[in-house]
């Protein structure tokens, strides 16, 4: 039997249904990145790093999946830590992991794509966060 | 009897849709009012700083809201004119190399957090696009054409376009692997 297409109406009314069954999800996530803006400061995220290249890239992609906040605020943060001498390779992770990855989302994406695909996703956006910061930064060292 | 089965079998499905949004909306419910319990705590210890968190949290609503209502808008769309045959061609399991084009291109252009995209990319899921496809672009989604040029001035033009390289390229192998690994689902 032929599935009947909806009309653009019944569609806007289905994608409206949709958003007020998430709508508390939704804000919850908001209110957790207003939380995180204001208590997890940029200068906690710079203690957290030793100076050893492979801890440091393990915590920049920690550090960076709870960050929430505009991109250019992992560029300002990086580069700041760049400056006090942290590794490129834990930079570029925490930069990857800043846009990539997210901690406070995770409810949400839960609850619309189910425990699965939430948990595989994640834990390859976590280790490619560090092959790619490991892989850009050794192709640059042979470029240059 | 072919009739009976199939109206025995949509209903079926519709049961099963209304207790999987009920479910969504009361664990959507349970995080909100945790929430809500860790903004009063917090404000218990520290008004200024839950008062800013708060403030904080209106302005994210105010940035996403226009974008959520382009995802809403655009939802519509896909559902009144492309039909689940449509969405299985171009992003379920036969759709090849113009699926992972798709997603990719979609995934760099897309705007606002994550989040946003979720209802959106989960109805497609739901008619037919493949996991693989949805984790690349979400992955894709880290090359933010915007911010690009601030970028470049922080790091310089060969560290950005070979992490912008590597991020497409991590994009495509990230969903290759969720198809495998998510292939039995069924």
């Amino acid at each position: 039997m032929k599935q009947e297409q909806p009309t653009f109406f019944k569609a806007l009314v289905s994608a409206i249904q949709m958003l007020y069954t998430i709508a508390p999800m939704l804000l919850a996530v908001i209110g957790m990145v207003g939380l995180f803006q204001t208590f997890i400061t940029p200068e906690m995220l710079h203690s957290l790093f030793k100076g050893s290249t492979l801890y440091d890239t393990f915590v920049g992609t920690i550090t960076g999946g709870i960050s929430v906040g505009q991109p250019f605020l992992s560029y300002i943060i990086g580069g700041e830590l760049l400056e006090e001498g942290i590794s490129l390779y834990a930079v570029t992770s925490f930069i990857l992991s800043f846009v990539s990855l997210g901690l406070i989302q995770l409810p949400l994406e839960y609850s619309l794509f189910g425990i699965r695909f939430t948990i595989v996703r994640n834990l390859l956006s976590f280790l490619f966060a560090i092959l790619v910061s490991w892989a850009t930064v050794i192709t640059l060292e042979i470029l240059s | 009897m072919g009739y009976s089965n199939y109206f025995r079998d949509t209903i079926l499905i519709n049961k099963n849709k209304n207790k999987g949004k009920k479910t969504q909306q009361r664990t959507g419910l349970i995080m909100l009012i945790i929430v809500i319990g860790i903004y009063i705590f917090s404000a218990i210890l520290n008004l200024t700083a839950t008062y800013n968190a708060l403030l904080n949290s209106f302005q994210v609503l105010k940035v996403i809201t226009p974008i959520l209502l382009v995802v809403i808008f655009l939802m519509a769309l896909l559902n009144s004119l492309i039909n689940q045959k449509k969405i299985s061609k171009h992003l379920g399991h036969n759709s090849g190399v113009k699926g992972w084009f798709i997603a990719l291109v979609s995934g760099v252009l897309s705007h606002g957090p994550g989040y946003v995209w979720y209802p959106m990319l989960s109805e497609l899921r739901s008619h037919g696009a493949r996991d693989g496809l949805i984790v690349a672009f979400f992955y894709a989604r880290a090359i933010k054409l915007p911010w690009l040029p601030m970028m470049i001035s922080y790091f310089g033009l060969a560290f950005t376009s070979i992490l912008t390289l590597y991020i497409l390229l991590a994009a495509l192998v990230q969903g290759i692997i969720t198809d495998k690994l998510l292939a039995e689902k069924g």
